[in-house]
């Protein structure tokens, strides 16, 4: 963007969102060159802050008369880079735009703006009897429009589904300025499920002003499990035990010894510590069914040899079996100066053989690699421990995590479960689509976004565009 | 249900082998600028605004085969011509399934039932069409074949195919292949009935199941002379009443045998005087009359409301007032009613629709559909699509890039130019 250019802009942009509604300072805009994705950076022009869905179309139109690109960010806890500024331009950040508008327990939605963070609903439905089911690890800090735009997931979505199941309707500011509502309290709107293609969109076809979300009934109870394993194939067949069993726990999630060492050390819960892996596991629903379930679930551990499977004594001792979980990546820190989270995801029946491929390819390259994912999803986020000051180790580090998404798609996986694909993984689109597949991805862009001035060289390879050379892979936040 | 040639436009049909085969007949279409019609079980193809432009069907029938079935993956992947009941066979063998409840399983396929993303009465417990596509194969308007998600359960790599196809009635490509996210089936279903003294009383047992200690699987509330005539309901009902709410429960037999004491612990503390509890070979009886109540018998117009739970028996009166012998069915949980008029409305489609009960859904968020009208008059867009307001430019952006040359089910859907 040109100097003239910019200044006009942002003159634009004050006039719109008032001046402390707008960051044009380097050292300002410093704080918003990447979100959890921190390889590549890049400072964005100018960011702007509205509080209206009005504003939003105004700033657009903005940027469309002058001919800048524009993204939109919410909390920027993307872990793939998807509110990374690529070649610059207005980044919109919807953090003011934080009002639940509505919450509508008999018809079961709520009105949300896109800035609301993930727990503030949950907090405000207590005592409701309901709740908003999706459940990502950062829901402390993420928005729920990034999780509209990432489709995210979380611990509990193997029960309950991801974002996307959970979304009724949103407002859109499209990238010519258009305002659009699509679905509502209604679950059914006629013509095409324009909803389901927007999320999930990592907002490279609309800016996300309003979210509808279906909130659903709390569980009359819940069992919380904890399955200590000699051996990770010991719990990874377990795993595969439970879901051939068809039995549907609410979360089912594994943790290895290298990231409970971390996590005990933290947390001091009483994690065994020479146990090779921990389940993890919670059956909620009627009362009625879960001592049944329960017993299931420990019976089939123990068939797969779980030395003991602890039961969570109360609601306290839940909360920070569950805290643990979520926090785990916080304590990543006590094992290595850096690390790298990968997402990738492979049939549940294939977890055993990826967590053995995981060990050899840390082995091959000398890379320490622990584990902690969503195992019932076979959702895998194993972490590389390495220093980010030793050259060779990092490069190592992209080749190992490589090896293991080629492996994961080679499962008949995919090489991202929750994360996205934003611009880390673009690479792999290639391998996961074809050229055909990536061409009529590139038509509903074009639908949306023709100009492909919103959200530039995201998600999909473009011909032409320098693909981002990744040099060091850097510490990663929460999933 | 009337033949394919009656209600399409069509001077042959072809059926190709598989598809590749497929590809290469849209391509050649796409050349030649002749539409397609592709043609599943052929149970909807009332569903949508009347085809004009002569051109070919497309039979999917060929392509029924199971491509991949990890059943401990619980993850089945099929070809989009197999009809439901072949598909709920093989899940059978695993314990499992696809909770979709559609009539005339025997014809219905999956292709026609993912393309006009049509759902039953579980939809309350166990969700729709969308939420088990976890991957798509489709041929686009060009003839060329492209996929969106995969084979396993959680995957964001790029665009959501499998969400943009469920119910886009073939229009931005014809459906291929599928992946399906399954379920198993559960040991114990049973449904608890009763008749509601009036729609007062249903409304307010429909608003006391939000808070239900219970987990239903469907929530139906049935009023009219299709229910009234049919033995199953009526010797159920004790006071005689033409209005009927029937709650449908699954899972282990001692989640199963609590639910059914607490609802109806529930509704007696609402005033219900008498209720029943159905199991067994009758429970599967009557459940299935309720799937099969959309395409059961003659009826000159179909239509269906998709508006806010709340809304649904304000919805009910409207249609009654219309028409005092229509026979409806709502997925009360899910704010659907499926209304089956007894005569095609005096005053014309436009006026009852555009005029009223278009303007009833508006007031509870929601919109009204016409699901068939054998007799084809007054097909405007905005009576049989209704919603005004909704964003068919964007849709009709969306067609034109993967069917630049509107061959694929021309003229029927909601596209505006």
């Amino acid at each position: 963007m040109s100097i003239a250019v910019q200044t006009s802009v942002i003159d634009q942009l004050r006039r719109i969102v008032g001046t402390d509604g707008v960051l044009s300072a380097n050292s300002d805009l410093l704080v918003y060159e990447c979100d959890g994705f921190v390889i590549e950076k890049n400072s964005p022009d100018v960011v702007v802050f509205p509080r209206t869905t009005e504003d939003v179309a105004r700033i657009v139109k903005v940027c469309n008369e002058a001919g800048v690109t524009f993204l939109p960010r919410g909390a920027g806890t993307s872990l793939a880079g998807g509110c990374l500024p690529v070649g610059g331009g207005v980044m919109i950040v919807l953090t003011r735009m934080k009002e639940i508008v509505e919450i509508n327990l008999r018809d079961r939605y709520a009105i949300v703006e896109p800035g609301v963070v993930n727990v503030w609903l949950t907090n405000r439905l207590k005592g409701t009897g309901y709740h908003y089911a999706p459940d990502p690890s950062s829901q402390g800090a993420c928005t729920i429009g990034g999780n509209v735009a990432t489709n995210s997931g979380g611990p509990h979505t193997l029960k309950y589904g991801v974002t996307v199941n959970h979304v009724l309707g949103v407002e859109a500011v499209l990238a010519d300025g258009r305002v659009v509502q699509i679905g509502g309290p209604a679950e059914e709107s006629p013509g095409l499920d324009l909803v389901g293609a927007i999320v999930g969109s990592e907002g490279t076809l609309a800016v996300v002003t309003k979210v509808w979300v279906r909130l659903t009934r709390n569980p009359q109870g819940y069992r919380t499990m904890l399955g200590i394993f000699e051996s990770c194939d010991d719990a990874t067949n377990a795993i595969s035990e439970i879901i051939g069993a068809g039995i549907v726990p609410a979360a089912l999630e594994m943790m290895d010894q290298g990231i409970l060492t971390a996590v005990e050390a933290a947390f001091k819960f009483g994690f065994p510590l020479d146990a090779e892996a921990i389940l993890l596991i919670e059956a909620d629903g009627l009362e009625a069914g879960l001592n049944h379930q329960q017993e299931q679930i420990i019976e089939l551990c123990k068939k797969c040899g779980a030395r003991e499977v602890r039961i969570a004594a109360d609601d306290k001792e839940r909360m920070k079996l569950w805290k643990c979980r979520k926090q785990a990546f916080g304590a990543i820190g006590r094992l290595s100066p850096s690390y790298c989270t990968q997402d990738g995801v492979v049939p549940r029946t294939k977890l055993p053989h990826i967590l053995k491929r995981i060990i050899e390819i840390g082995k091959k390259y000398n890379i320490r690699i622990v584990n902690v994912f969503h195992a019932g999803d076979g959702n895998i986020h194993p972490i590389l421990l390495f220093d980010e000051r030793n050259l060779k180790q990092t490069e190592d580090v992209l080749k190992a995590s490589g090896e293991i998404l080629d492996e994961c798609l080679a499962c008949g996986g995919s090489v991202t479960g929750e994360h996205g694909i934003g611009v880390e993984k673009i690479e792999f689109m290639n391998k996961m689509f074809s050229a055909d597949d990536l061409a009529a991805m590139s038509n509903l862009r074009g639908a949306f976004n023709p100009k492909n001035n919103l959200s530039p060289r995201k998600m999909l390879p473009t011909a032409g565009a320098c693909g981002l050379e990744q040099k060091h892979p850097g510490r990663r936040a929460a999933m | 249900m009337s033949s394919v040639s009656d209600t399409l436009p069509i001077t042959e049909t072809t059926t190709p082998g598989d598809a590749s085969e497929l590809a290469e007949v849209v391509r050649s279409c796409h050349e030649t600028e002749t539409a397609i019609y592709p043609i599943g079980g052929g149970t909807s193809l009332g569903y949508g605004l009347s085809a004009k432009r002569e051109g070919i069907g497309l039979s999917l029938a060929q392509l029924a085969s199971v491509v991949d079935y990890p059943a401990r993956d619980m993850t089945i992947t099929v070809g989009s011509g197999i009809t439901m009941r072949a598909l709920a066979e093989i899940l059978a063998a695993e314990r499992q399934r696809l909770p979709i409840d559609v009539p005339g399983a025997s014809q219905a396929t999956l292709g026609g039932v993912v393309a006009t993303n049509f759902n039953g009465p579980r939809r309350y417990g166990q969700g729709t069409v969308r939420d088990h596509v976890i991957g798509i194969h489709a041929v686009d308007g060009r003839g060329l074949s492209f996929k969106g998600g995969g084979r396993v359960v959680k995957n964001v790599a790029g665009y959501d195919f499998c969400k943009l196809l469920t119910g886009s009635l073939g229009t931005l490509g014809v459906i291929t292949e599928v992946t399906l996210k399954l379920k198993p089936i559960p040991d114990r279903f049973a449904i608890v009935f009763c008749s509601p003294t009036d729609l007062n009383q249903a409304d307010r047992l429909l608003a006391a199941l939000v808070n239900s200690e219970t987990t239903p699987c469907a929530v139906e509330l049935l009023v009219g002379p299709t229910w009234t005539a049919d033995k199953q309901f009526t010797d159920l009902s004790s006071s005689g009443s033409s209005l009927f709410l029937a709650v449908a429960v699954e899972g282990t037999e001692p989640e199963v045998e609590w639910m059914t004491k607490q609802l109806g612990d529930e509704w007696r503390s609402e005033g219900v005087s008498s209720h029943q509890i159905i199991e067994g070979h009758a429970a599967d009886e009557l459940f299935g009359s309720m799937t099969e109540f959309p395409s059961s018998g003659e009826s000159p117009l179909v239509l269906r409301a998709s508006i806010a739970p709340s809304g649904i028996t304000r919805f009910i009166e409207a249609v009654q007032s219309l028409d005092a012998n229509c026979s409806v069915q709502s997925h009360a949980g899910n704010g659907i009613v499926i209304a089956r008029l007894s005569e095609f409305p005096s005053a014309g489609l436009a006026k009852t629709l555009v005029g009223n009960l278009q303007a009833v859904a508006a007031s509870a968020h929601g919109n009204v559909v016409v699901l068939s009208n054998p007799g084809g008059s007054e097909m405007t867009h905005q009576s049989v699509w209704g919603a005004v307001d909704a964003p068919f430019e964007l849709m009709s952006s969306v067609k034109r890039e993967f069917d630049p040359k509107n061959i694929l089910n021309p003229d029927r859907f909601v596209y505006v130019s």
